[in-house]
């Protein structure tokens, strides 16, 4: 059969362009010369730089393989700039790079291309526990990359086989002018479209199976001074094309992405005898479910070391359970895998969550495989119920799930880390595969409690003993510090943080307990002694009631357009007692504080009874995302929070 | 890598003959008390410890071999158990195998590695190919002890000296090290300047009681003698991390072996000092193009100083690549512009490299008829000079001596916009090698003075009755105060230099003032202080109901302390001395009087720091002025107690705030929000 004259073309343009290197001249091709030249419209003092053209083109083959053509085009707007013109392009065994050009025009005009010779490879370091993956990098410094100058380049990439997705990300840290996403699809295929974080917009059918959607003038998202700002891919606009033979089922659908993972990793849930062997002996005695859940999801937290190996499909298929188990690390998937797998042999069924650890990347409008992590989901069984089950989600069948992450090693079992509350997942179940939300836990399962008892010397010096009590995320820095620090780091580190509320000070007879015990109280005591602390001004004893812990939060005021993530739900509370010396009498103390904004309370008091001063606050923080227009409730909390920690008590010589 | 120069045929033949040495290298079973360990008493909370690490070099078989047994003792000691050999494929590279492995749990129970090692991609740049050879050892827990090896191969005609890096991050409870070198000569090469010879020599920086002894075995076969460096050492500590720590990097425990075609330091440094200054001539010139320019630049009637003003003012307005981007070949040639061989290429580009342009300065001054010499040093930022270290390769930046009316002075052109006759710190006190009108010589800059580097900082404020303050700020700065702020700006823009300029002003203050950058003066003009212009207000005090508690010095009203240890063991070092005055006037309405304000105070640490604040009032304003001076740089870590009560003092004092009243006060009258 010939080709039809539309393929035709595209096989000649393509052509053409792997024949860019036979007559490299210095000087720039048409599209990047007309982008140049393009009307554009004013960029922000703050851009960098700003994307005049990126342009992609996916094409499917018959055989149902993609390649993607990509053109790019940036102009360095500040110096900052020069790093938005380093081209680096992926590839990796299963995504093949088939063809890179680049070419560049400096400030001055001049154009240059890029020989091959003059492009560097690098691979990804080995940070984050990636010990081995085979992602590499093309990479490139285009002269003239200067304010002014442009940078343009284009490539052509083989997607990889298993994958029938491609994700256009059109809003950026960049300002983007003119932005294309065009589809090509064989006879016999059809795809749907999704939208995250933006409105759907229709593309245009160029005919022939060939459809083009535009984002032209879209602005940046510049999140560098915004606080408590969400992630970036939280609110950036991306679309996902879904595409397949017509008439696949679920096209573009979370059950049709589950399918997908299931499909590609079902298989590698196979429990080997050793594995059955260690979960017999982990739940051995055990009979209730939590129990026996919890051990063997201990073990895939802390028996299992993390690092990553990837190959090719590597980055999506989790490596088979038995070799998990045997070499006793993995990455997330991994450790997802084999703490499903050991449940099976217990009679606990257990599957994957794919979530993103940057709350709001996954849109529930959006089905997609995006994300970057993999957690996992625990059947509870009908009828069970216990206080310890705290991260709990009910998929459309009924079943409940205790959704529970082994890669975050310091989260208690029965617990989710923070920075997934509130956010979404896909619960890979097969046919019954479904995007879920994910809980935002009680402020209870995440507390942090100070008490002390101190007594004021004449001169100022504060003495006394501190208790410190947290649980949850709350714990999780301090249980992290007293299990990988030494004794000199951690003791450093406690200074540090001491030093933020007190000059002059000497922490003795520390005391920890509980490092390990996730799901207890971990509890620091140590004996305080401030010299300094309350201040004589003449005839007058200023005393801070809040001794130390600092609540406050940083807001700016200006205008706020961007959602606010508060982070955490959580329970901070402080009781300081301070006996006084003798000889002076209260001159005034902090008024009582007490807001309460829905989303987060505080309060606080300063009370005299005796001569002992005594100070509680609590702070209470219950959702984790607020719209834009609740931040004037929000500046109202840190001002109130800061207010009340500043606060000093006034005593006068008698 | 070196390369050696001849009778390889003879080396290699005896290949064979020993190879069968390594082939069986065996594991060490542990000791009960091994297995039982859980932690050391030497370092508390250690993640883990290395019981025994060995490294042997035989040049005569070009392997090098490497040998770990290492104890977990915490979560993060697993990490561990991910090993990373990188190594470089190209000429004269190396080869990595024999890579075996296991885990022994406290147990006793053995994990053979199996897994296979992978070869990653570290970077591929032209012909140079950097991977990595990386493995995991199996079933890692606390309490495991893991062992492994490997050896790496160099090419046929190449051999490495070895450095022996004794001290790590880990605690190590015994270690032997072992170098077996070729006898051949050797052709050694670093920056172009090539050496042939046999001699070996080393820098040694080991703990006390280590010694180092090298011995010779008989030749065998005749042949030659081999000579055996081997050194066995117990208990070596953790490298010391400390804050404000000097850059000792450099000098931790250590052995660095040398082809050195030298036999000894001086001798080294004659010979490299010969070469570096004939190349460092070479570039400078003057040659024609210096020469000319110079003839337009200067009069005859100027004096030595201004001709080398006008040198210094006509450097410094050229472009610094280093602050902005090299160019690169092809922007070069588009240019019409051939590869850099002079300073005279310098000049017809208008910018250069920070030596480039040092050693343009030295060519004008030459031109100009004056003695002008390069120095080259080692950049006090990240380490200090080592004359026993024969490598010149330490050495990071060139700065100029000029002698001045008969009397040397010292330049810094390669830092754009340093002050004229002064150094940028990180060039005061550092050692080099200097020219001088005979031979190149090792050499030390001089210091500078506190009065070198001065921050002064004034802040003019308005306070209601609420607390809320409006008003301006000034800051000035002088020295290499000025020029980190001058250098930042070449790095950016208007807009990045406003940014940082105004974070770093609301890092000092308290929080929640608005502030605004208004102005900068003299930020190209280096021979000026730069003076950035604020605008800020917010509330800067707090009320307790009827007071209002402002800071006495608005400028350290977020300061922490300097300090967060009470010990340490290396010495206390600051960058460079200095002083900073602050002047802070509250003006408040009439109806605020004050209550209290901090009382003046005046000590000092030795001679070599001073503080002082003091108060000045009026019925509707108050004055605070702080100033604080630290003339030395280094201080030694058993005079810490004292300079960190110095410390404390003076941060306690900084934090009394004023304390305003109402002027009916003890009517209930409150001036608070």
């Amino acid at each position: 059969m010939f080709p039809s004259l539309r393929t035709f073309c595209l096989i000649a343009s393509t052509a053409c362009l792997s024949a860019v290197p036979a007559f490299a001249k210095d000087s720039v091709p048409d599209w990047v010369r007309a982008a140049m030249t393009q009307p554009q419209p004013k960029f922000r003092a703050e851009d960098p730089a700003a994307v005049l053209l990126d342009e992609t083109v996916l094409t499917v083959g018959s055989d149902g393989r993609a390649t993607e053509h990509h053109r790019h085009v940036v102009k360095i707007l500040r110096p900052a700039g020069r790093d938005e013109g380093v081209v680096a392009v992926p590839f990796d065994n299963d995504r093949k790079l088939l063809s890179l050009h680049i070419w560049s025009v400096g400030p001055d005009g001049h154009e240059y291309a890029m020989k091959d010779s003059e492009i560097a490879e690098f691979g990804l370091p080995g940070e984050g526990g990636q010990l081995y993956v085979d992602e590499r990098y093309k990479v490139a410094n285009p002269p003239g990359r200067d304010p002014g100058g442009i940078v343009a380049y284009e490539y052509e990439v083989r997607s990889r086989p298993y994958v029938n997705e491609e994700t256009w990300f059109f809003q950026s840290e960049l300002p983007g002018v003119k932005q294309s996403f065009t589809l090509q699809l064989p006879a016999g295929y059809t795809y749907r479209a999704v939208w995250a974080h933006h409105d759907k917009t229709e593309a245009v059918d160029l005919e022939r199976q060939r459809w083009r959607w535009e984002m032209n003038d879209m602005p940046a998202i510049d999140l560098e001074d915004v606080p408590l700002h969400p992630s970036t891919v939280a609110i950036a606009g991306r679309m996902t094309v879904h595409y397949g033979p017509s008439g696949t089922d679920q096209l573009g659908t979370w059950q049709g992405v589950g399918q997908w993972y299931n499909d590609l990793s079902r298989a590698r849930l196979a429990a080997s005898p050793e594995i059955a062997a260690k979960a017999a002996e982990l739940t051995q005695g055990k009979t209730d479910f939590f129990d026996k859940a919890e051990a063997i999801g201990e073990f895939a937290q802390k028996g299992i070391r993390y690092f990553v190996i990837e190959r090719g499909i590597g980055g999506d298929q989790p490596h088979p359970a038995a070799d998990i188990f045997r070499n006793r690390y993995g990455d997330c998937k991994d450790k997802a895998t084999l703490l499903a797998s050991m449940l099976s042999t217990v009679g606990i069924h257990a599957t994957w969550v794919l979530v993103d650890t940057r709350r709001g990347a996954v849109d529930p409008s959006a089905p997609s495989t995006y994300g970057n992590h993999a957690i996992a989901a625990i059947e509870i069984p009908a009828g069970y119920n216990s206080p310890k089950l705290r991260s709990v989600v009910t998929a459309k069948s009924g079943k409940r799930y205790l959704i529970f992450d082994p890669t975050w090693e310091k989260t208690a079992f029965g617990q989710l880390e923070w920075n997934l509350q509130g956010g979404y997942g896909i619960l890979v179940e097969a046919g019954a595969s479904e995007v879920i939300a994910l809980p935002v836990l009680k402020p209870e399962s995440n507390t942090l409690y100070r008490t002390a008892s101190f007594q004021l010397q004449p001169d100022g010096e504060l003495k006394g003993s501190v208790v410190v009590k947290s649980f949850g995320d709350l714990s999780e820095s301090s249980r992290d510090m007293y299990s990988r620090q030494t004794l000199k780091e951690q003791t450093d580190n406690r200074n540090r943080t001491l030093g933020h509320d007190l000059s002059t000070f000497t922490v003795s007879d520390v005391k920890v307990e509980n490092v390990e015990a996730l799901n207890k109280e971990l509890t620091t005591s140590y004996t305080l002694d401030a010299e300094h602390f309350a201040r004589s001004m003449g005839a007058l004893l200023m005393v801070r009631p809040r001794v130390l812990g600092t609540d406050g939060i940083y807001v700016d005021r200006k205008p706020r357009s961007m959602p606010i993530d508060l982070k955490e739900a959580k329970l901070e509370k402080d009781e300081f007692s301070i006996e006084l010396p003798p000889g002076y009498a209260v001159d005034e103390l902090p008024d009582p504080v007490k807001l309460d904004l829905g989303f987060a309370a505080y309060e606080s008091s300063t009370t005299l009874s005796g001569n002992k001063l005594h100070y509680t606050r609590t702070y209470t923080v219950r959702e984790v995302t607020l719209p834009a227009d609740r931040y004037a409730d929000v500046q109202k909390l840190a001002a109130t929070i800061d207010a009340d920690e500043k606060n000093s008590a006034v005593f006068k010589k008698q | 890598m070196i390369q050696i120069s001849r009778n390889r045929l003879c080396l290699f033949a005896l290949f064979p003959l020993f190879a069968p040495m390594f082939a069986h290298a065996q594991f060490i079973e542990p000791t009960p008390a091994e297995l039982s360990m859980t932690s050391i008493p030497q370092e508390p909370g250690a993640a883990a410890v290395y019981l025994f690490r060995e490294e042997t070099t035989d040049d005569a078989h070009h392997v090098f071999t490497v040998y770990v047994r290492l104890k977990v003792l915490t979560e993060k000691g697993k990490e561990f158990g991910n090993v990373s050999i990188p190594f470089e494929r190209s000429e004269g590279s190396m080869t990595v195998d024999s890579i075996s492995g296991r885990t022994i749990h406290a147990d006793g129970t053995v994990i053979p590695m199996k897994d296979k090692a992978y070869e990653k991609l570290v970077d591929k740049i032209g012909g140079a190919k950097l991977v990595e050879k990386v493995f995991s050892l199996p079933s890692v827990e606390v309490g495991s002890i893991i062992e492994y090896r490997y050896k790496l191969h160099s090419d046929d005609g190449y051999v490495t000296s070895p450095k022996w890096y004794i001290q790590s991050d880990l605690y190590t409870l015994k270690a032997h090290y072992n170098w077996r070198p070729t006898s051949e000569e050797i052709v050694s090469r670093q920056g172009g300047h090539e050496r042939v010879g046999s001699a070996i020599a080393w820098m040694p920086i080991l703990p006390k009681g280590a010694v180092l002894k090298p011995t010779e075995s008989p030749g065998i076969g005749g042949n030659a003698p081999q000579r055996i460096f081997d050194l066995s050492l117990a208990d070596i500590p953790p490298a010391p991390k400390e804050e404000f720590m000097p850059p000792m990097e450099s000098f931790t425990y250590r052995v660095i072996f040398y082809y050195a075609g030298a036999t000894s330091t001086q001798e080294f440094w004659k010979d490299e000092g010969k070469y570096w200054s004939k190349v460092h001539d070479q570039f400078i010139g003057p040659n024609k193009g210096v020469k000319e320019a110079v003839q337009q630049l200067v009069l005859p009637a100027d004096t030595q100083e201004q001709k080398l003003q006008k040198i210094y003012a006509a450097v410094m307005a050229l472009e610094n690549t280093d602050f902005t981007r090299e160019h690169t070949t092809a922007e070069e040639r588009a240019a019409g512009l051939k590869q850099v061989k002079t300073t005279d290429d310098i000049l017809a580009r208008k910018r250069g490299s920070s030596d480039q342009l040092a050693n343009l300065f030295i060519a004008m001054a030459r031109a100009a008829g004056m003695k002008a010499y390069a120095m080259s040093v080692v950049n006090r930022s990240r380490s200090l000079f080592a004359p026993a270290l024969m490598d010149a390769s330490q050495l990071d930046d060139d700065i100029a001596i000029v002698n001045v009316d008969g009397k040397e002075r010292y330049f810094d052109p390669g830092q754009r916009f340093c002050d004229f006759g002064h150094l940028a710190w990180k060039h005061t006190m550092a050692g080099g090698l200097r020219q001088t009108d005979k031979e190149a010589q090792m050499f030390q800059t001089p210091g500078e003075s506190y009065k070198a580097a001065s921050v002064k900082r004034i802040a003019d404020l308005k306070m209601d009755e609420h607390g809320e303050v409006t008003g301006k700020v000034d800051l000035s700065y002088t020295g290499d105060p000025a020029l980190s702020w001058r250098q930042e700006a070449l790095r950016g823009d208007d807009t990045s230099l406003n940014k940082d300029l105004r974070e770093s002003l609301e890092a000092m203050m308290p929080s929640g003032l608005e502030i605004r950058v208004t102005g900068v003066e003299a930020i190209a003009d280096y021979d000026k202080p730069l003076v950035v212009h604020y605008t800020v207000s917010g509330v800067a005090g707090n009320a307790t109901g009827k007071r209002l508690l402002a800071p006495s010095d608005i400028f350290v009203a977020s300061a922490k302390p300097t300090f967060s240890v009470k010990q340490r063991t290396t010495p206390v070092y600051f960058h460079y001395a200095s002083v900073t005055r602050d002047a802070v006037r509250i003006s408040f309405p009439p109806a605020i009087r004050v209550e209290s304000a901090p009382a003046k105070d005046t000590f000092m640490y030795k001679k070599l720091a001073a503080y002082d604040v003091s108060t000045e009032q009026t019925a509707t304003n108050i004055t605070v002025r702080r100033n604080l001076t630290i003339g030395e740089i280094l201080f030694d870590a058993a005079d810490f107690p004292e300079l960190l009560s110095f410390y404390n003092k003076l941060e306690t004092k900084d934090q009394e705030p004023v304390v305003l009243v109402h002027a009916d006060a003890g009517a209930g009258a409150k001036p608070g929000r």
